[in-house]
């Protein structure tokens, strides 16, 4: 339904996106996956056509997008940002805002404007002023704004990242349920796990090229290196496995050794979300098997969610709200532990 | 739907608001065929007698007075740039100019009174009912001293013109006393000269319906040293714009006026003014004095200061037959 | 001078109380004028703001420079030059506008266009750069986008109009070389202030200045309720 042919990007003489050739089909979800700065937040753009390539073109349905019809394709297509940009209003002034732009009479408005709100769990809030939102609710208001328009391309760029548990469930349940409505969606993360569960294709997008795609499977378990080399910059790490009693554990360099819930020994390639580790300053006593001590080195700030890198020997990615964050006073070169379950690692 | 609706509620605001505000001001500006425009110079408009011939005139004509209040150098420009029909100064040497220039005809002179030279009331400089011209030269000697300080229009106003015409009767070079620091220039109108001279104790030149008015008000203590003398005299005409330099130019009003401030009503207004105010008048009426020779040293006077070869407005810069020297 | 305030105060109170009339004709006409000359900037004024709040080209900075620079453009000067261009020798003399109320209308339109010019930049220059990427991908021309945006920012916008107004019914220079302060055509509060001053009426002047200062405050009043009420 879209591709792009020959693409690249350059912003102020850095090459965003290099010759990307891409074709999304017809009710497929299309997961882009790359770190930060990876080029996935500008692909994303173009396929909205918010930007227009520097070099290579875009095909909507056949048709050569350019600025003078660009309009056309923004009105079929529509990206959800990472960072939940509202406008003035109440949240239903929000969600009806591109219903009004497309001139629906009152009661359509209204009822889709329902609709969307009771996918998204905010029908309770339509009338707060946006502005008063929490985070998550933020991101889904922003969704629900996005997916009333009932386009037949969803573009989301991240769109659970730092989120609280709640939202992140609605917005995946969402997710999913457009698709099964044969919406097709194309959405960028930095979340393997997210990848591996929603979609159906995955592109890996490393310095504004595309290094490897295929499915999610298929890329997980071959020994891609482009993977490896993605997925070593957070809780990706390899090793030798011994199965005891059930249990892997995992020699994973460091004199580090982690307890999965795996059968497989020999060399395995695992990853731990960093959303699934606790942080404490004490040592926990629980049925959790991996209790990791280490001291704090970096700390990063993503508002509502705060991602540390503890060193215990490897570096862990581990990722708080910013309430327990300032309730424990963390700060760089303090010691805390890291405590997971075996269940947490996976396999890939 | 509600913004829609507030866009259009704006927008029609705006709309209603706009078309009443053109109505509203086309209202309050006047529409009567003739607006007579005349440049006239702040000494006479801010007296307050212009408006009270306004009234008297514009009860028995169709003509509409719009003043336009300035010092006479820009009244001249106004002139000169199409921008007025006629124009009230008091500074002869430019009026002769103006005339010359091509621009002015018919000019009336149509009052007159004395500038005065004002001054602290203790009179460091003691210069009180002296001539003006050997006050002036006692002053300077004074001042150079550091006994007197003086402060100068410096606006090219008609006063000012007057003030430099003094000093050059009296012998003194303007450009060079301007170097001295007892010489202060205001740049500004004559009553905020008034009271600069007030704060520095100083001495200026100044027309006497100015400071009366400010002295009336308790805005000046200074007091009148030197208030009479033939160099003293400040001469007010009249004087239409050539209707050759500038063709749309109001020629016939501009006429109509200027016989209305000659005659004996116009003249009687000049006269009266300010007297229940002030217990004197401000402007000393010109008409009756020259016909009739009943004040010959005053007549002298004025046609000393005021006329050009023997009359107040040579042959040559007379137009149309009007009636206005029999 | 002290008592002379206080008499300028009391003068003030008698004639709003008794509605002078020729206070209410200067009042009303200083209104419409610098209320219509707010409109008529706000015209082209708001989205030449917006231009250059929101647009991308090169020269931008410059742009935005001058106008910075024409805030602070004396009125005597620009009433100066727009004298030149309106008198009868001048370009636009043969509109014969010299000296009407209109003329007043125009010059202080223009003479505020840089306060909402550079008001309105600023505040959208404020406002999230992503506003208007969102406004596009949900549907909305470039046109609707930039509205988006401004509405975004209508109370930084309501500011600049209503600081415009404040400055063209405070001006005297414009009034006065271009209305030339004629009594019953283009008299306004600023040039009767100016004229009361120059004959001595120190309380009159004073009284001209209470009321614009309580017609200002009133709007003032006014616009901050409506900023609440938007």
């Amino acid at each position: 339904m879209i591709e792009l042919a020959g693409v690249s990007k350059i912003y102020n003489g850095i090459e965003a996106l290099k010759n990307i050739n891409l074709k999304v089909e017809r009710g497929e979800i299309l997961t882009i996956l790359g770190p930060n700065g990876s080029g996935k937040t500008t692909l994303l753009k173009i396929l909205g056509a918010l930007e227009m390539p520097t070099e290579g073109f875009i095909l909507s349905n056949g048709v050569r997008v350019d600025e003078g019809n660009a309009e056309e394709t923004r009105r079929t297509t529509t990206l959800v940002f990472q960072r939940a940009v509202l406008l003035r209003g109440t949240v239903r002034d929000n969600v009806a805002y591109g219903l009004r732009i497309r001139n629906l009479a009152g009661p359509e408005i209204e009822k889709r404007v329902k609709a969307a709100l009771s996918l998204v769990g905010l029908e309770d809030l339509a009338d707060r002023p946006s502005k008063g939102l929490s985070g998550g609710e933020q991101q889904r208001c922003s969704l629900a704004r996005a997916l009333v328009l009932e386009c037949n391309l969803l573009l989301l760029d991240e769109p659970t990242a730092n989120l609280d548990p709640e939202s992140m469930i609605i917005i995946k349940q969402v997710i999913k349920r457009l698709s099964e409505r044969g919406v097709t969606i194309v959405l960028a993360t930095h979340d393997l796990k997210q990848a591996q569960e929603l979609s159906e294709r995955i592109l890996l997008l490393d310095g504004g090229e595309i290094v490897e795609s295929g499915r999610p499977d298929d890329l997980f378990l071959g020994q891609s290196s482009d993977m490896a080399r993605f997925t070593r910059s957070e809780n990706f790490f390899s090793g030798e496995s011994r199965v005891l009693e059930g249990v892997a554990r995992i020699n994973i360099g460091g004199g580090v050794e982690i307890h999965g819930a795996l059968s497989r020994g020999g060399p395995v390639n695992i990853h731990v979300r960093p959303e699934d580790i606790i942080v404490s300053n004490e040592r926990i006593v629980s049925s959790a098997r991996n209790n990791l001590l280490g001291s704090i080195f970096r700390i990063e700030d993503h508002n509502s969610i705060i991602r540390i890198k503890v060193d215990v020997g490897v570096v862990f990615t581990v990722q708080i709200t910013r309430r327990s964050f300032e309730e424990m006073g963390l700060n760089v070169g303090q010691e805390v532990y890291l405590t997971f379950k075996a269940s947490s690692v996976m396999l890939l | 739907m509600r913004n829609r609706n507030l866009t259009i509620i704006s927008l029609a605001t705006i709309v209603i608001v706009a078309l009443g505000g053109f109505y509203l001001i086309q209202s309050m500006g006047p529409n009567e065929p003739h607006n007579l425009v005349v440049s006239t110079t702040t000494s006479l408009y801010d007296t307050g007698v212009l408006d009270q011939i306004e009234e008297a005139f514009e009860a028995k004509n169709q003509i509409d007075l719009y003043f336009i209040s300035v010092g006479t150098g820009l009244a001249i420009t106004h002139a000169q740039r199409g921008d007025a029909d006629m124009i009230l100064v008091h500074a002869p040497s430019r009026e002769l100019a103006f005339m010359e220039d091509g621009y002015g005809v018919n000019r009336k002179i149509i009052a007159f009174n004395y500038f005065a030279i004002v001054g602290p009331g203790d009179d460091p400089a003691g210069i009180r009912e002296k001539s003006p011209l050997e006050a002036l030269e006692i002053l300077v000697g004074k001042a150079r001293g550091g006994d007197a300080i003086w402060v100068s229009r410096g606006d090219d106003s008609g006063t000012h013109t007057k003030e430099k015409g003094l000093w050059a009767q009296a012998g003194f070079e303007v450009s060079a006393l301007r170097e001295e620091d007892w010489y202060r220039e205001a740049g500004s109108g004559m009553g905020k000269t008034l009271q600069i001279a007030e704060e520095y104790e100083a001495y200026t030149l100044t027309d006497m319906g100015t400071y009366l008015k400010y002295s009336e008000e308790g805005l000046v203590t200074l007091e009148v040293l030197v208030g009479a003398g033939e160099e003293l005299i400040n001469i007010y005409s009249a004087i239409a714009v050539n209707p050759d330099s500038n063709p749309d130019a109001d020629f016939d009003a501009a006429i109509t006026f200027i016989e209305y401030l000659v005659s004996d009503e116009g003249q009687t207004i000049l006269r009266e003014y300010g007297v229940d105010i002030y217990g004197r008048s401000l402007f000393n009426p010109v008409v009756e004095l020259l016909k009739t020779g009943s004040d010959p040293t005053t007549a002298e006077w004025i046609e000393a200061a005021g006329f050009f070869d023997g009359t107040e407005c040579p042959q040559e810069y007379r137009k149309g037959e009007y009636g206005l020297y029999n | 001078m002290v008592s002379a305030i206080l008499e300028g105060l009391v003068k003030a109170l008698e004639l709003i109380a008794s509605g002078d009339p020729t206070l209410v004709d200067i009042t009303l006409r200083s209104l419409a004028i610098s209320g219509l000359a707010t409109i008529l900037a706000s015209c082209w004024s708001i989205p030449l703001g917006v231009f250059i709040g929101l647009g991308k080209f090169r020269g931008r900075s410059l742009f935005k420079g001058l106008f910075n620079v024409l805030l602070g453009l004396p009125t005597v000067t620009l009433g100066l030059v727009l004298y030149l261009v309106f008198s009868r020798s001048g370009p636009l003399g043969f509109l014969q506008l010299l000296y009407t109320p209109s003329v007043i209308v125009i010059g202080q339109a223009i003479l505020i266009t840089p306060v909402i010019v550079s008001f309105v930049a600023n505040t959208l220059e404020a406002v999230d750069p992503e506003i208007r990427s969102l406004a596009l991908t949900l549907g909305a021309s470039e046109v609707r986008a930039s509205l988006t945006v401004l509405n975004e920012s209508l109370n930084g916008v309501l500011l600049a109009v209503t600081a415009s107004f404040n400055r063209a019914i405070a001006e005297l220079g414009v009034a006065l070389m271009l209305g030339g302060n004629i009594r019953g055509a283009t008299r306004v509060l600023t040039t009767t202030i100016a004229l009361e001053t120059n004959r001595g009426q120190i309380a009159l002047g004073i009284a001209m200045a209470v009321v614009l200062l309580s017609i200002v405050g009133l709007v003032n009043i006014l616009v901050s309720q409506a900023r609440r009420w938007i």
